[in-house]
């Protein structure tokens, strides 16, 4: 009977989890995506392929918990998966038509359920037909899902599908033609030299929109770069990096802005922004020196917040314009022309990615780099070793706050504009999961991270309001599947390798 | 790893932060005391004592999510960066419940009625807090028990994001007033003295909030000192596999915790509810990084210690600020700053014990 148990198990899983999605209003943002790419006017089909898709999933999941091996077995399993799970979304669809229909404004409790998003699980239909009409497909899609994971068990195949996909990689690779490209010297330069060649080139063709679009996820390059030292080389968890970005973007407002008097150029106050972002590197990272993990990352969360409260108060309004910030921050000019619109600024980030990427690559291989990785794998056994990990702490925190203070004086500079609300939380998480999930230590990595987790979310407008919801998610599933990120550096990939085998094996 | 003898320290700049920081924020201090306190004398004993006692009741509430901070941290040495939006789930979840009370109109049918109707409130707000808290640890800790420490703490900070965002796009951004019974309004209803000529109202939530407080303090010393379940998870925050080699399953200790910590967390909810009659998505991320402080102040892993420090670090928030003559904006910068404080001068806390620095 512990195979009936485990099967309503797998139902009351998928159950909450499509409770949620529904709850959250994913039901109905699927639907609306799926309906524009393939044009069509109802948004049912992605809702239901969405909640199909896991009750599949919850009826191979009761295959694999109760190790069904007849076709019998198997069947039953998902039913009682399925019927569990459609019994849990029929309640809730039928609880929530009956609501609307009694007059309860359930939009006012649960936002995402309005009457439209509602439609979509009911069909329109009165509430008790509904729920059983839902009990009925989630059911069969219990049932489906057990048989197909009994099948690809069965007839093995995911394996042969793994056999085919490694035979083709292997005829790939086996090509004289890619042997050589391989082995030819200056492949990794060519590569290089032809994606900057095509970034040159291509603001020239690109609308405002993108030109505006790509600076953004170029500056979160700049700045994931930067935090990538401290985070991915030196291994000190920062939360608060949205200070140094704040503390450059403010220097360039205080020093170019009219409202000051000062009014210097651009390219005098990018050199002293981050400197000043460097010092107070410095000067947080004297305190924190002796503190690990997890204090330090509060602590620095505490630094950053104590900042950006100190920005937006009425203490500093004389220099940072309290809540409304400072406005009229001046763009770069060359040879006394202007050249401060997106598609100027686009060559600006350029320069900054390219210098940061540059410094990154060079520290990788030199002693400092080398000591902070040391750092980061044993501090005990680095200081032992001679390495002086306090001064190379300092250095970390130094290196890492320039590149946010130069990301910070582009960004307000770019925006003509700084405030408070620039340098929320958000901003550190932002780049943290960037680099996190695009691979720590590794300059691809961060790259594409700041392409996935700031690209993306431009072009699919709909998802802005789940972006959040989606890092928080993503951020989870890395740490489980996927430590090493997305394109990892390949000695850090070995380093979480090889601890997890270690730990596993010494238990 | 515990073989290694450490190499003697003889660093030179690190010796000379410290007594400096010390010097000159000792320094600072006198001097704000003494022109608030003896030049400018704005306030009266009445507005003093007002302090007090909402900074008193602040802490009360500060102190019980401190207790889940340093249950965690004691078992599992991380810190559980989610715990304050299990707080925030638990508020929500009591406000649902007073709010269905309120439309069938139960809630203020007679007293006996309302007591049942906050009482119901408190125990859904702990089962959800539980609830989301051993899920939590079910799905974003326990693959990650053997990974490196950054890494559940990167799916710690995940997880918090997770619950903040899922609030928000379920419940909305708006800010939602809490039905209070008639009985306990808030900021209306309670016991008035008179200092100085003045009025100071005892509210009856802050009585509430603060002798509940104390009794989910003594409950969960009894729980840990005296019972079964607390005595094996002593044992696991010892030393985990010997634990295990004792026949304690260790992964059911662990959850136990996270349940524990998820009931004050959800009990802290509606107290916060209920008090500052305020619930929004955001509303745990603040009273979660104060109650981080408190933790560590109070030594982390030390459940009387954790209360001490809430208590401490509610006071002084709300004294401080008049105190000091700083602008009552800058209040949330004055609890991250105590944190800084302390780790630097006293990492163990007020009543910590000597932690290795592999455990701090």
């Amino acid at each position: 009977m512990s195979g009936m148990r485990s099967s309503f198990r797998s139902g009351l899983i998928v159950g909450i989890v499509n409770t949620f999605i529904v709850l959250l209003g994913i039901t109905n943002l699927v639907g609306t995506i799926v309906a524009e790419w393939f044009s069509i006017s109802s948004k049912l089909l992605g809702a239901w392929i969405l909640l199909l898709a896991v009750a599949l999933w919850g009826g191979a999941r009761a295959v694999r918990s109760t190790q069904a091996s007849t076709w019998k077995d198997t069947s039953v399993a998902g039913l009682l998966a399925g019927v569990s799970h459609g019994v849990i979304l029929a309640v809730l669809v039928g609880l929530l038509a009956s609501l609307v229909d009694a007059g309860v404004t359930v939009r006012e409790v649960l936002v995402q359920i309005s009457p439209d998003a509602l439609e979509l699980l009911t069909f329109g239909l009165p509430p008790v037909v509904a729920a059983l009409v839902v009990l009925a497909i989630i059911t069969v899609g219990g049932v489906s899902g057990a048989l197909l994971a009994y099948a690809s068990a069965r007839y093995q195949w995911q394996e042969s599908l793994a056999a085919v996909w490694k035979n083709a990689q292997e005829k790939v690779i086996a090509l004289s033609f890619v042997q050589g490209v391989q082995q030819f010297a200056y492949t990794r330069l060519i590569v290089y030299a032809v994606g900057l060649a095509i970034l040159l080139v291509f603001p020239f063709f690109a609308g405002q929109y993108w030109n505006y679009t790509l600076g953004t996820v170029g500056l979160y390059v700049v700045l994931g770069l930067g935090l990538n030292i401290v985070v991915g080389m030196a291994g000190l968890l920062h939360l608060g990096y949205a200070a140094f970005f704040a503390i450059g973007g403010y220097t360039v407002a205080i020093l170019t802005a009219p409202q000051f008097g000062i009014e210097w150029s651009f390219w005098v106050a990018l050199p002293i922004g981050i400197v000043l972002a460097a010092l107070t590197g410095v000067l947080l990272s004297l305190p924190v020196l002796r503190m690990r993990g997890d204090y330090l990352a509060i602590v620095t969360l505490g630094f950053g917040e104590i900042i950006r409260i100190l920005a937006k108060s009425d203490a500093l309004t004389n220099f940072t314009g309290g809540p409304r910030g400072v406005r009229d921050v001046a763009g770069p000019s060359l040879f006394g022309i202007d050249v401060s619109s997106e598609f100027h600024f686009i060559y600006v980030i350029i320069l900054g990615i390219v210098l940061a990427a540059v410094i990154t690559s060079r520290l990788q291989n030199s002693r400092l780099g080398r000591a902070f990785m040391a750092m980061r794998e044993d501090e005990d056994v680095a200081q032992t070793m001679g390495v002086y990990t306090l001064k190379y702490k300092v250095l970390a925190f130094a290196i890492g706050a320039a590149f946010a203070g130069l990301g910070g004086v582009i960004f307000a500079s770019r925006n003509q504009f700084t405030g408070p609300e620039d340098y929320t939380l958000l901003v550190s998480v932002n780049v943290l999961s960037l680099v996190i999930i695009g691979g720590m230590n590794s300059i691809p990595g961060v790259i594409l991270g700041a392409l996935v987790l700031k690209g993306l979310p431009e072009m699919l407008r709909e998802l802005d309001d789940y972006r959040m919801l989606a890092f928080g998610a993503l951020l989870i599933v890395m740490m489980i599947l996927r430590p090493e990120g997305l394109w990892p550096s390949k000695r850090r990939a070995m380093e979480l390798r090889e601890a997890t085998d270690q730990e596993a094996s010494s238990l | 790893m515990d073989s290694i003898v450490r190499p003697k320290r003889t660093f030179r700049l690190s010796r000379l932060i410290r007594p400096a920081i010390g010097v000159l924020f000792l320094a600072f201090l006198g001097w704000r005391l003494y022109t608030v306190l003896v030049v400018q004398q704005l306030y009266g004993p009445d507005t003093w004592l007002r302090f007090a006692i909402s900074g008193v009741i602040l802490g009360a509430v500060y102190a019980v999510i401190a207790l889940g901070y340093t249950l965690v941290y004691g078992v599992l040495f991380m810190i559980n960066f989610a715990h304050g939006d299990v707080m925030m789930l638990g508020a929500f979840a009591g406000y649902f419940t007073l709010e269905a009370f309120n439309g069938t109109g139960l809630l203020n049918r007679s007293v006996g009625w309302s007591i049942f109707c906050v009482l119901i409130a408190f125990i859904i707000g702990m089962l959800v807090g539980m609830g989301v808290a051993v899920a939590l640890e079910r799905i974003a800790y326990r693959p990650l028990r053997k990974a490196p420490r950054l890494v559940p703490l990167i799916s710690a900070i995940g997880a918090s994001l997770f619950l903040e965002n899922a609030a928000q796009l379920m419940f909305g951004t708006t800010r939602r007033k809490y039905a209070n019974p008639d009985i306990i309004a808030h900021n209306t209803t309670g016991w008035n003295i008179v200092v100085g000529g003045q009025d100071v109202l005892i509210t009856y939530t802050g009585v509430l909030t603060f002798v509940l407080s104390v009794l989910l303090m003594i409950g969960l010393l009894i729980l840990v000192k005296r019972t079964k379940m607390g005595k094996s998870m002593r044992a696991v925050a010892e030393d985990k596999e010997v634990a295990a080699l004792m026949g304690i399953n260790v992964d059911r200790v662990i959850s136990n915790t996270f349940a524990i910590s998820g009931v004050l967390a959800g009990a802290a909810g509606v107290m916060w509810g209920l008090h500052l009659a305020i619930v929004y998505h955001y509303v745990g991320f603040i009273p979660g990084m104060k109650a981080f402080t408190a933790a560590v102040m109070g030594g982390i892993g030390n459940i009387p210690g954790a209360m001490l420090g809430g208590l401490a670090l509610g006071v002084m928030e709300s004294v401080a600020p008049a105190a000091l003559g700083m602008p009552f904006q800058l209040k949330d910068v004055l609890a991250f700053f105590i944190l800084i404080l302390v780790l630097i001068f006293r990492p163990t806390g007020l009543l910590g014990e000597v932690l290795s620095e592999k455990k701090m």
